[in-house]
C-alpha cells in the first residue's frame, strides 16, 4: 500500500472514532441522567420509608393530636387528620364520580363534535388550574359567611378531580365497542336504557380505574384544604362535615414546619401511610385498567 | 352479562373492605373521643395557644364539661376568622385596629393573659442569655443596616464574648402574628426610621430576613440556621431550648422575658384605655421601679362577638381564665398573671357579651 | 316508527313524529346539564378571581406587577418580588429537569437492558405520585441542611463571582425551591417523552442505524425530530405544574417578599406559596392584592396551558399526516 491509500483511509477512521466517542459520551450521559433520577427517588422514597416506619404506631391512627406536649404529657396522635382525610376525600368522590360519569356520557352519546371538543377543551383547562386557585374560588363561594367546613374542603377536592374522572371514562366509553350500541338499539333498546344498562357496566372497571387514580391524586393535596377546611379543627377524631376538619396532608404540612423532633417524627409517620395509600390505590387501578383493556378488546 | 361482572365484584369486595376499616376506625376513636358536649371553637394567636390548648382547655372541659377546640394559626388568621364569624372566639397578641373592629360589627375584646416575645439567636459558640443588645441595635439589624455579628455596634455591647464573623441571618414571621405586633410596637418607639419606614402590625413589609410560619416556624428556622437571630414568644423559647437574648431596658439593666420581669412590665400600666382599645407596655418607663421590666410584654386577648348564641358559654368560660387560680396555672408556661386593674377592666368587658 | 337506516344504524330525524321516549331526555338533560356545569364552573373561577382583585386593580392597575413593596401598613401592594420568583423558580427547574428526564427517557427505550426498564419506569411513576406536601417534608428537613452545609457554600466558594451563587446561610432558599420543583416535574416530562420516544416508528430508526450512523446520532437526527413537538408540550406541561406549586415550595423557600436579588441561595417567594400563606389573615386591600395575584397565576398557567394544547394538536396534526 502506498502512504497515500493508508492517509486516505486514516481520516474516515478518525470522524468515525470521533462519532463513535460522542455516541459513548450520550449512552454515558444518559444513564448518568438515569442514575440520578433513580438516585434521588430513592433517597425520598427511603427517607420517608425509613423515619416513617420508625415512628409508625398505632396510636398515630387512635390517638387525637395534642397541639402541646406539655413535659411530661403524653405524645398525641393524628387520629382527627386520618378521620378528616376519609370524610373529606370521600365527599369529593361522591361529588365528582357521578358528574363526572355524567359528562362523559354526555360527551360521548349526545354531544355533536363541536361541542365535544370544547367540552374537552373546558375540561383541559379545568385540569390546568393551580389547586390553590382552585382553593381561592372555592373559599369564595362556600367559605365566606358559612365558615371552615369539611364540605367546602370535598367540593374542593371534587373540583380537581372531575377532569380526570370525566377524561378517563371518556376514554373508556370510546373503547366501548360500537356494535354492542347498535345491537342493542337494533333490538329496541331506548337510547337511555343502551347507555345505562349496557355500554356503562362494559365500561365501569375503567371508569374506577380512573376515579381510584382521581383519588390517589387528591388526597395529597393541601393547598386547597388549607383555605377551605383545616382552620379551627377540633383535635380529637371529628366526622362532621360541617365542622372544619384537619386532613392528613395539612397535618403534615403544620408538623413540617415545627422545630420538635417528635413533630417531624410524626410528620414522616403521616407521609408514609399518605404514600403507601397513594401507592397502594395506584397500584390496584392500574391492575383494574388492565383487565378492563383486556376484557374490551376480547369483546370486541 | 358474567364476565363483567367480576371486575365488578372485586371492585366492590374491595370498597366493603374500606367501608369496614372506616368504620373500625371510627369506632376507635369514637371510643376516644369525647362525648357530644357544647364546644368552644377558637383561633388565633400562637403565643397564647400554649395556655389555651394545653393547660385551659382541658381544665375547663373536666370541670364544667365544655370542649374546647383551639387552633394556633396566628392573631392575624384570628382576628379573620371571628371576623368572618367561622369560629366562636378568635385570640390576639395585637388589638384590634380600628377598621378590624370596624369590620368585625360589634366585637368585644378581652384581655386575659400576659405573656411576651423576646429575640433568639443561634450564633456558633454563643450560649443562652449571654449576647446583649439595645433596642436601637436590634432595630438596626432588622431593617438590615447591621449584617454581620462582629459588627462594631454589637461588638461593643458584648465585651468580652467571641462574636464570630458571621453574617446575620434575620428571621421574623410569615404569617399574621401578635408577636410581629409586639416587636414592632417595641422598636417603633425605639427607633424613627423603623416607625416611618416600617411601621406596627400584625404584618409588615420588613426590609429583610426569611419568614417562617408560626411561632413554631420561626423556631425551626432560627434552629437550623446557624448565624440567625428572631423573636418568639416566650413558652416557644422554652419548649425548644432557643438562647434568649437580653435587651437593655429604659431603667438601664439587662433583661430577659420571665415571669417577674413580664409582671414587672405590667405595672407600668396606670390606667386600661377605653372600652375596646388594646394595651401596650412595651418599652416600660425608666425609674427604678421597673428595673427588671422586660421590654417585649404584652396582654393578650380574647375577642368575641357581643352578641351570638354562645354567649353565655364565652361568658363563663372568660370568667372562669380571669380566676387567680387559672392565671396561677399558667405560670409555667411563663405568662405572668394579670394585674388587678387589668382583671376589674376585662370583667367590666365580659359584660358586655351577651 | 323506523329510526334506523338500511345499515341498522340509529339516526335521529327532526320532527320525524317519533316519540322521545322521556327517559332518553331526562338522560340527555341530566348529562347535559353536567358537562354544562363543568364548563360555567370554569367561567365562575374566572369570574369570582377577577371579581375579587377588582379593588386591588383599580387601585393599582398594571403598576401592581413591577413594584416589589408589600407593605401592609402602608397599604402598598405589588408583586413584582413574588413574578420573579415564580419566572426564575419554574424556569430554573425546567433547565435542570428537562435534560434529566429526557435522558431517563432515553435510557428507557434505547439503552436499558430490558430486565431494568420494568423497575426503573415503575420507580420514576412512583416519584410522581408523592404528594407535594411529602417533597416538601423532604426539602426540609432532609435536602435544606445538606444544601446548606455542603452543597451551597462550595458553590459560592468555587462560583461566588456569578451572582446567582451567593452567600448562603440557611437551606431555606430559591435554590431549595428549584431542586424541589425539578424532583416534581422530572417525572411528567420523562414518561411523556418515553410514551413519544416508543411512538417513534422503529422503520425510521432502523432505516437510519442501516445507513451507518451511532446510535446517538440516529436518536438526534430520528427520534428527537419526530418527538420535538410533544417533548416541547411535557416540558409546558412541567413548566405548568412548577408554576401552580404552592406548598412545597411555600416550604422550602424562606417567604421572604422584599426587593428583587438576583442571589439564588438566599430566601425568595413565589405567587402560589405567598397566596397559601397569607389569604387566611389578609383583609381588604390586601386580601384583594392576594386575589390580583392569583389573577396573574391563572392567566400565566392558562397560556401555558393551551399553548402546550396547541402544540400537541400541531404535532398530532403533523404525524397524522406523515402517516
Amino acid at each position: 500500500m502506498s502512504a497515500a491509500d493508508f492517509s486516505a483511509l486514516q481520516r474516515p477512521n478518525d470522524r468515525l472514532r470521533r462519532r463513535r466517542v460522542a455516541n459513548r459520551g450520550m449512552e454515558i450521559l444518559a444513564w448518568l441522567a438515569a442514575a440520578i433520577a433513580v438516585g434521588i427517588l430513592g433517597i425520598v422514597v427511603w427517607s420517608v420509608a425509613k423515619r416513617g416506619a420508625a415512628a409508625l404506631n398505632l396510636g398515630l391512627i387512635t390517638k387525637s393530636q395534642v397541639q402541646f406536649a406539655l413535659p411530661g404529657a403524653a405524645e398525641g396522635g393524628l387520629a382527627n387528620a386520618f378521620a378528616g382525610s376519609l370524610v373529606v376525600v370521600g365527599l369529593a368522590t361522591l361529588i365528582a364520580l357521578p358528574v363526572g360519569i355524567l359528562v362523559a356520557i354526555y360527551v360521548n352519546e349526545f354531544a355533536p363534535p363541536s361541542i365535544r371538543s370544547f367540552v374537552g377543551l373546558t375540561l383541559d383547562v379545568l385540569n390546568g388550574i393551580p389547586a390553590i386557585v382552585i382553593g381561592i374560588f372555592v373559599f369564595g363561594l362556600l367559605v365566606v359567611g358559612h365558615g371552615y367546613s369539611g364540605y367546602a374542603g370535598g367540593f374542593a377536592l371534587a373540583v380537581l378531580m372531575l377532569p380526570l374522572v370525566a377524561r378517563t371514562s371518556i376514554e373508556v366509553l370510546l373503547l366501548v365497542p360500537g356494535s354492542l350500541r347498535e345491537a342493542s338499539l337494533g333490538l329496541g333498546v331506548p337510547r337511555w336504557r343502551t347507555t345505562l344498562g349496557i355500554v356503562l357496566p362494559q365500561a365501569i372497571g375503567g371508569i374506577i380505574t380512573g376515579a381510584v387514580l382521581a383519588v390517589a391524586r387528591v388526597a395529597g393535596e393541601t393547598a386547597p384544604l388549607l383555605l377551605t377546611c383545616a382552620v379551627g379543627v377540633s383535635n380529637n377524631a371529628d366526622f362532621n362535615p360541617t365542622h372544619p376538619l384537619q386532613t392528613v396532608p395539612t397535618a403534615i404540612f403544620e408538623l413540617s414546619e415545627s422545630a420538635l423532633p417528635a413533630d417531624h417524627a410524626r410528620a414522616w409517620a403521616a407521609a408514609f401511610v399518605l404514600l403507601m395509600f397513594i401507592l397502594v390505590t395506584s397500584l390496584t387501578a392500574r391492575w383494574l385498567a388492565e383487565r378492563t383493556r383486556r376484557k374490551l378488546r376480547r369483546a370486541a | 352479562m358474567p364476565r363483567n361482572g367480576k371486575a365488578l365484584r372485586i371492585t366492590l369486595v374491595v370498597a366493603a373492605a374500606a367501608l369496614l376499616g372506616v368504620v373500625a376506625v371510627a369506632a376507635a376513636s369514637a371510643a376516644g373521643a369525647k362525648s357530644s358536649a357544647t364546644t368552644l371553637t377558637g383561633a388565633g394567636s400562637s403565643l397564647v395557644a400554649p395556655a389555651v390548648s394545653g393547660v385551659w382547655g382541658p381544665a375547663y372541659s373536666s370541670a364544667h364539661g365544655v370542649n374546647v377546640n383551639y387552633s394556633s394559626i396566628g392573631s392575624g388568621k384570628g382576628i379573620a376568622a371571628i371576623t368572618a364569624r367561622t369560629v366562636d372566639f378568635g385570640a390576639s397578641d395585637a388589638p384590634l385596629t380600628q377598621p378590624q373592629g370596624a369590620a368585625c360589627n360589634g366585637c368585644v375584646q378581652v384581655p386575659w393573659a400576659l405573656a411576651g416575645t423576646g429575640p433568639v439567636e443561634n450564633i456558633p459558640g454563643i450560649n443562652g442569655l449571654q449576647l446583649k443588645l439595645t433596642g436601637a441595635v436590634l432595630a438596626k439589624i432588622y431593617l438590615g443596616q447591621i449584617t454581620n455579628w462582629d459588627d462594631p455596634a454589637i461588638k461593643a455591647l458584648n465585651k468580652g464574648l467571641n462574636l464570630p464573623n458571621k453574617s446575620i441571618t434575620v428571621v421574623h414571621r410569615s404569617d399574621g402574628s401578635g408577636d410581629t405586633y409586639v416587636f414592632t410596637d417595641y422598636l417603633s418607639k425605639i427607633s424613627k426610621t423603623w416607625a416611618t419606614k416600617v411601621g406596627k402590625a400584625t404584618t409588615v413589609n420588613w426590609p429583610t430576613g426569611i419568614g417562617g410560619n408560626g411561632n413554631a416556624g420561626v423556631s425551626a428556622q432560627v434552629n437550623s440556621t446557624p448565624g440567625s437571630i428572631g423573636y418568639v414568644s416566650t413558652f416557644y423559647v422554652v419548649q425548644n431550648h432557643l438562647h434568649m437574648v437580653r435587651m437593655l431596658n429604659r431603667a438601664g439593666h439587662y433583661v430577659y422575658p420571665s415571669v417577674k420581669s413580664i409582671e414587672s412590665a405590667a405595672r407600668a400600666l396606670k390606667k386600661v384605655p377605653s372600652k375596646t382599645a388594646g394595651i401596650s407596655i412595651t418599652d416600660p418607663p425608666k425609674t427604678k421601679k421597673y428595673a427588671n421590666a422586660w421590654v417585649m410584654a404584652t396582654f393578650t386577648y380574647i375577642i368575641v362577638p357581643a352578641n351570638s348564641a354562645k354567649g353565655a358559654d364565652l361568658r363563663s368560660f372568660i370568667d372562669w381564665a380571669l380566676e387567680p387560680a387559672q392565671q396561677q396555672s399558667i405560670q409555667r408556661l411563663i405568662f405572668a398573671p394579670l394585674p388587678k386593674l387589668v382583671v376589674n377592666a376585662a370583667k367590666q368587658r365580659v359584660k358586655q357579651i351577651q | 316508527m323506523s329510526t334506523y337506516d338500511a345499515t341498522g344504524n340509529a339516526t335521529r330525524r327532526p320532527f320525524s313524529g317519533r316519540r322521545v321516549r322521556p327517559g332518553d331526555l331526562i338522560l340527555q338533560v341530566v348529562a347535559g346539564l353536567a358537562a354544562l356545569g363543568s364548563v360555567v364552573l370554569v367561567g365562575l373561577i374566572a369570574y369570582k378571581v377577577i371579581e375579587g382583585s377588582r379593588l386591588s386593580l383599580s387601585t393599582f392597575g398594571l403598576s401592581f406587577l413591577t413594584t416589589t413593596t408589600w407593605d401592609p401598613v402602608h397599604n402598598q401592594f405589588g408583586a413584582a418580588s413574588l413574578i420573579f420568583g415564580t419566572v426564575v423558580t419554574s424556569i430554573g427547574a425546567l433547565i435542570l429537569a428537562t435534560p434529566l428526564a429526557l435522558g431517563v427517557a432515553l435510557f428507557l427505550t434505547e439503552l436499558a437492558p430490558s430486565w431494568i426498564r420494568g423497575p426503573v419506569t415503575a420507580l420514576v411513576e412512583t416519584l410522581a405520585a408523592v404528594p407535594s406536601v411529602v417533597i416538601g417534608l423532604w426539602g426540609i428537613i432532609v435536602l435544606g441542611p445538606v444544601l446548606r452545609d455542603d452543597v451551597m457554600p462550595k458553590l459560592h466558594s468555587g462560583l461566588g463571582f456569578i451572582p446567582i451563587f451567593g452567600p448562603s446561610s440557611t437551606g431555606a432558599t430559591i435554590f431549595t425551591a428549584i431542586v424541589v420543583l425539578t424532583i416534581m416535574i422530572l417525572p411528567i416530562i420523562s414518561s411523556i417523552s418515553r410514551e413519544l420516544f416508543l411512538g417513534v416508528p422503529s422503520e425510521l430508526k432502523e432505516a437510519a442505524l442501516g445507513l451507518g450512523t451511532t446510535r446517538w446520532e440516529m436518536v438526534r437526527g430520528v427520534i428527537f425530530p419526530y418527538a420535538r413537538g410533544g417533548i416541547a408540550a411535557a416540558m409546558i406541561l412541567g413548566l405548568g405544574r412548577a408554576l401552580g406549586e404552592a406548598i412545597a415550595v411555600a416550604q422550602v423557600i424562606g417567604a421572604f417578599n422584599g426587593p428583587i436579588h438576583a442571589n439564588f441561595f438566599g430566601p425568595g417567594n413565589t405567587l402560589a406559596a405567598w397566596i397559601a400563606t397569607e389569604f387566611s389573615n389578609a383583609a381588604g386591600l390586601e386580601l384583594s392584592s392576594l386575589f390580583y395575584c392569583a389573577l396573574i397565576l391563572l392567566v400565566f398557567s392558562l397560556l401555558v396551558n393551551l399553548l402546550a394544547q396547541w402544540i400537541v394538536r400541531r404535532v398530532a396534526k403533523k404525524q397524522g399526516l406523515a402517516q
